[in-house]
């Protein structure tokens, strides 16, 4: 597989050579391959948001490259010609819903694509796909996106993302604050976005719960340093390890913790509400051919 | 930006951190005062000497000190320039079309240095030591006398402490809504000035929208606490003058004394 992001020993320094700085990234080495979903999570502070903006050239290493589909970012990289670049990389911020500033939803979803060159036509092409994608009836194009429910302001917010047609879409934290529904809309849409239009996407995310259902590729930071990279069943196995780096697991690998507790065996803790329904179905069955 | 440190806090303990700042707002203006009545080189010789005391009072760096205030050289330079090249009086050493330099001008010029660079030290030194709900705090105090002629002091302290703790917050959002468009391929700081203008409005609109949800949610807060109006209020971080705060009048009265002495020759 092709690799989509590439960081070699990137470091990033916030107001370096200041009584004020501050390491955010330290000495972080990691490959993303093409199409790959991939979450970054650690505790609040550990530099995922910083490591996300290294992706998008928003800010760039105090030492070490990056390599971005093709595109090499070092600490000298000036900010000409970053624009066709930028256009790649997606990037929903946390509460998107406050960049909203045009006086229509269609408005502000058209305005990424003009950004980069569209006709309003094609512009207006790709709001409404993007419209349709993200779940926003056709009759709130004209409506203003201040009218609109913080539910829907967020569609629309990662909808002007969409319209641009990145090849990688980083989310950070697309869920903060939404209800269930609008949760499992928005993590369903990348799953799709993801599956069906092979769009690498790294989400930043604090639910455990949605690591294990949606990425097949895990990032742990901890102290601005990428220490653990691996598949879902791979990082959630120690549990000393995770509570040191102050993460939880899933809730059906505890609710399984407390199935051991209470005796029943676990030859290997399941992630999912599906794997711990097959498990369980085993075991009754199992149960059952005993008697 | 980053190096900038004029207005910025920097924690620490020092002799001037710890002074009240009641004291130390009403000190930064009366060295300001006293400035203006300097007039040779002795007077700025001990004021210099006085300033750079205070700095190394302060616990901050000289190099770093230096090196911050540097941003706004370029603005102390250009009046100086003016005042050099336009005022009248004394010999001509030189001159062209409507621009002269006369050796009166030279004084001037560097005296007019001298006083911008004072000031903005002992500013500097003020918001480096002074966090910015203290100064709010100092301000009250200061302008407590204004209360007789029904200035809306507490309210203005209010206002005053609320705007203040917010910048940080606005400067945040800012960063995030330039990045996030930014992403949406916006070029800010670049191209023609027309260009640049219509580039604020993806910026300034959500700043605003975002300032009125603060303040809206704000507001609800405080009421919700039992917040009614700013006067009939307890404090609970009180400023009490102490024995450094006199200490430090003291030395100061007395170089302002000095200076008036030094006027005369």
């Amino acid at each position: 597989m092709d690799k989509a992001i590439s960081l070699k020993n990137v470091t990033h320094t916030y107001q370096a050579n200041t009584p004020f700085a501050q390491n955010a990234l330290d000495n972080v080495t990691l490959n993303i391959e093409k199409g790959e979903f991939t979450a970054i999570i650690g505790h609040t502070g550990s530099g995922k948001s910083t490591l996300v903006q290294h992706i998008n050239a928003l800010l760039k290493p105090t030492t070490g490259s990056l390599n971005v589909l093709g595109k090499v970012i070092t600490p000298t990289t000036t900010n000409k010609n970053l624009k066709a670049f930028r256009k790649q990389v997606g990037m929903v911020f946390q509460f998107p819903e406050k960049q909203l500033f045009e006086e229509t939803v269609i408005k502000d979803i058209m305005f990424g694509p003009k950004n980069y060159g569209a006709t309003d036509e094609e512009a207006r092409h790709s709001a409404e796909h993007a419209m349709k994608l993200v779940g926003l009836d056709h009759s709130l194009s004209n409506k203003s996106p201040f009218d609109l429910s913080g539910g829907q302001m967020r569609r629309v917010a990662i909808a002007g993302v969409l319209a641009m047609d990145p090849e990688i879409l980083i989310l950070d934290e697309p869920t903060a604050g939404l209800d269930p529904r609008g949760h499992n809309e928005i993590m369903d849409l990348a799953k799709y976005l993801n599956q069906q239009q092979h769009m690498t996407i790294i989400l930043i995310t604090h639910q455990m719960d949605d690591v294990v259902n949606y990425a097949t590729n895990v990032v742990v930071m901890d102290q601005g340093q990428a220490v653990k990279i691996g598949p879902p069943d791979t990082i959630f196995t120690n549990l000393d390890w995770l509570r040191k780096m102050q993460l939880d697991l899933p809730s059906s690998a505890e609710f399984a913790r407390k199935l051991e507790s209470a005796g029943i065996a676990f030859d290997q803790l399941p992630l999912t509400v599906n794997q711990l329904v097959d498990r369980v179905a085993q075991l009754v069955g199992k149960k059952a051919a005993h008697e | 930006m980053s190096n900038f440190i004029f207005g910025r806090y920097l924690p620490g303990h020092s002799w001037i951190h710890r002074m009240s700042p009641q004291s130390k707002l009403l000190l930064s203006f009366y060295f300001v005062i006293v400035i203006f009545f300097a007039n040779n080189g002795y007077s700025y010789g001990l004021l210099s000497a006085l300033i750079v005391f205070v700095i190394l009072m302060s616990g901050v760096s000289i190099a770093y000190f230096l090196k911050g205030i540097r941003p706004l050289i370029w603005l102390i330079v250009f009046t100086v320039l003016l005042q050099v090249l336009f005022s009248s009086g004394g010999h001509v050493l030189w001159h062209f079309g409507p621009f002269s330099i006369t050796d009166q001008s030279l004084i001037n010029g560097g005296f007019i240095f001298i006083r911008f660079l004072l000031i903005i030290m002992i500013s500097t030194v003020l918001t480096l030591t002074t966090t910015p709900l203290a100064i709010a705090d100092g301000v009250q105090t200061v302008l407590k006398p204004l209360k007789k002629v029904k200035f809306p002091v507490d309210t203005l302290a209010l206002m005053l402490s609320i705007a203040l703790r917010f910048v940080p917050t606005l400067m945040d959002e800012m960063e995030t809504i330039l990045n996030a468009q930014r992403a949406r391929g916006v070029d800010f700081g670049s191209g023609s000035l027309k260009h640049r203008v219509k580039a604020a409005v993806p910026l300034l609109v959500p700043l605003f929208t975002g300032a009125i949800n603060h303040a809206e949610n704000l507001s609800t807060a405080m009421e919700a606490r039992g917040f009614s109006d700013s006067e009939h209020r307890t404090k609970y971080r009180l400023y009490k003058w102490q024995f450094r705060d006199t200490i430090s009048w003291i030395v100061f009265l007395l170089v302002g004394g000095l200076v008036l002495v030094f006027r005369k020759y």
